[in-house]
């Protein structure tokens, strides 16, 4: 099947990452004195990883779709300029900025870098959304106009579904940076895959972060694997 | 509209708006905005809902808003005068979250209806700073006391960020032109290139360090030239990473933009292909190339950030100590200059392509 192929370069990635992440294969490379990281806790902490990034990516792909749709109806044009300025400053603040901001406000947790995803996962969602409803040819919804589809209809049976492929590629790339992303977390105290760099950066221990590096890398490209395997493909 | 109401509810309802403490170690006790500054709370408040009017011209309305914003930092600063004039010279004043709130609805509200209101904003905090009037909060207290320091600080990231950017230029630019001779080779340069940005540049900042220990035990002559595996080195490098797939996308999409129809013509005219490339390609490539610019600048900005975890120096290395100790007024003092430079290098930059964008 065309769309399981897709996948497979991304997945393989991810596998050959996941191997090196494991305490003995890390170690060895290393050449590491000092004691791995257990194979077990690091699970833990990629489950944990995994829930933190979609908690921030979930909310920041909804808003994107919902402020793409809105620049692109008739009467949300005058909103585009303002959109885009704000994507474009959410964009321009690094997540570990974001994260060193949202510490005094909120403390140290998950909150910080859940903010700190959803503001840099905005931007692409909205750029993919509006790029895809443009795209729609002109043709196509002055015929469904013409059948007499409603606006809404035409937006949900025509439009969004043209334009849902780009859309879901969109939230993929979002997604995939995000999953990179989290593991800043760690320095505000959450528990992500970033936890081992942290450790291992204060203890001097490669090892440790050798593993979080390749265990965070791995479930980047396992994302990607996944959502380009369910995503039917274009073309 | 939302923006001024969610300002107006964080100084009405009580939320911390300033956190008291005996010294700086301690948490604070939080006072709201009405325990604060009792009915002055209502100057912010009708200048923030003048703000919001739909009736009022939009610089009359980014103005209120400003204004607005600036009495929230006055108000802030009188609290903590008053509050801590009884207390011991540590006693320390610092802003809760329902400061917080105000503040950054605030600004979104002089965002939305005037941006450059936003240097309004800019002069008023930097008059009620002059006049004393933000003295005794503890941010400004930690700033006085680490003025050179900070401003060292400044300088150095900048000057991380500046090598960054020369060294993934150096880099890109090359690869830009192979890849775009040979566009197989552009395709493996791009998953290359992409595949970078998944890895956690925090984990690449620190993996950079073993690396290096270990190409320097090998090849001592390095370090006789001042390379260290701590330091600026793996900073430089690692932000550098992430800036060639910005730079080379932005070159190699600008070199492809040429109508091939240009370039047949000036093919057929005779001219050479440096001529071609110099005449013809470069300049159509440029609008393109100036936006990876401006993404790649904001990004070295930001990414230099991660610096302060490998020795580098620069802002980050106050953010980082801010967040091992626990002190948010350090994390601030590193945070807010980084904001401030990424927004303003960002700002500068959409002017400079606008101009080379539109047609001469």
């Amino acid at each position: 099947m065309k769309r399981f192929r897709r996948g497979v370069p991304a997945l393989l990635l991810a596998l050959g990452l996941a191997v090196l992440a494991m305490p003995e294969v890390a170690a060895w490379l290393m050449g590491g004195t000092q004691g791995p990281y257990p194979a077990a806790r690091l699970l833990d902490l990629a489950l944990d990883h995994a829930a933190l990034s979609l908690a921030g990516v979930l909310p920041a792909g909804l808003l994107g779709l919902v402020l793409g749709v809105v620049v692109t109806r008739p009467g949300g044009r005058g909103l585009r300029p303002a959109a885009d300025a704000a994507a474009a400053v959410a964009q321009a603040v690094p997540p570990i900025v974001v994260v060193a901001l949202a510490v005094p406000a909120f403390g140290f947790g998950w909150a910080p870098t859940i903010l700190a995803l959803m503001l840099y996962g905005i931007m692409p969602v909205l750029r993919a959304t509006v790029g895809a409803l443009e795209a729609v040819p002109p043709e196509t919804r002055l015929a469904a106009e013409a059948v007499g589809l409603s606006p809404r209809q035409v937006l949900q049976e025509v439009e969004l579904a043209l334009a849902w492929p780009l859309v879901l590629d969109g939230l993929r790339v979002a997604l995939v940076l995000a999953v990179a992303t989290t593991a800043v977390g760690a320095l505000a105290g959450a528990a992500t895959l970033g936890t081992p760099i942290v450790i291992g950066l204060q203890n001097q221990n490669q090892v440790l972060v050798l593993q979080g590096a390749a265990a965070t890398a791995a479930l980047a490209f396992l994302a990607d694997a996944l959502l380009l395997m369910a995503v039917p493909a274009r073309d | 509209m939302i923006l001024a109401l969610i300002a107006i509810a964080a100084l009405l309802l009580p939320l911390p708006f300033l956190g008291v403490a005996p010294n700086r170690l301690l948490p604070g006790e939080g006072v709201s905005a009405l325990d604060a500054a009792g009915f002055w709370v209502a100057v912010p408040v009708v200048l923030l809902a003048l703000g919001a009017w739909r009736r009022l011209p939009g610089w009359a309305g980014a103005a209120a808003a400003a204004l607005g914003v600036v009495a929230v930092l006055g108000l802030a600063g009188a609290a903590a005068n008053d509050r801590l004039a009884d207390l011991a010279p540590a006693a320390r004043a610092s802003f809760g979250a329902g400061f917080w709130v105000a503040i950054v609805a605030g600004l979104s509200l002089v965002a939305m209806r005037g941006a450059w209101m936003g240097l309004a904003v800019a002069v008023g905090a930097a008059v009620l700073w002059a006049m004393g009037g933000l003295d005794r909060l503890s941010l400004v207290v930690e700033a006085t006391a680490r003025a050179d320091a900070l401003q060292s600080a400044i300088w150095t990231h900048l000057a991380l960020a500046g090598a960054a950017l020369a060294l993934a230029l150096l880099v890109a630019v090359p690869l830009a032109w192979a890849g775009f001779r040979r566009p197989r080779l552009g395709a493996v340069m791009g998953a290359a290139l992409s595949g970078v940005q998944v890895v956690p540049a925090i984990a690449l900042f620190a993996l950079l360090i073993p690396l290096l220990a270990a190409l320097l035990r090998a090849v001592p002559a390095l370090r006789d030239l001042g390379l260290g595996a701590v330091g600026w080195l793996p900073a430089v490098l690692a932000t550098a990473a992430y800036l060639a797939l910005p730079l080379w996308r932005s070159l190699s999409g600008g070199l492809a933009s040429a109508d091939p129809a240009a370039v047949q013509a000036a093919e057929a005219m005779g001219m050479t292909e440096g001529r071609i490339l110099a005449e013809v390609r470069l300049p159509l490539a440029l609008p393109v190339f100036a936006g990876g610019l401006r993404v790649a600048v904001v990004q070295a900005i930001g990414l230099v950030t991660l610096g302060g975890l490998v020795g580098a120096g620069g802002l980050g290395a106050v953010v980082f100590e801010g967040l091992s100790q626990f002190a948010t007024d350090l994390m601030l003092l590193g945070a807010l200059p980084i904001l401030l430079l990424a927004l303003a290098a960002d700002t500068l930059a959409r002017a400079a392509e606008n101009r080379l964008a539109r047609p001469a």
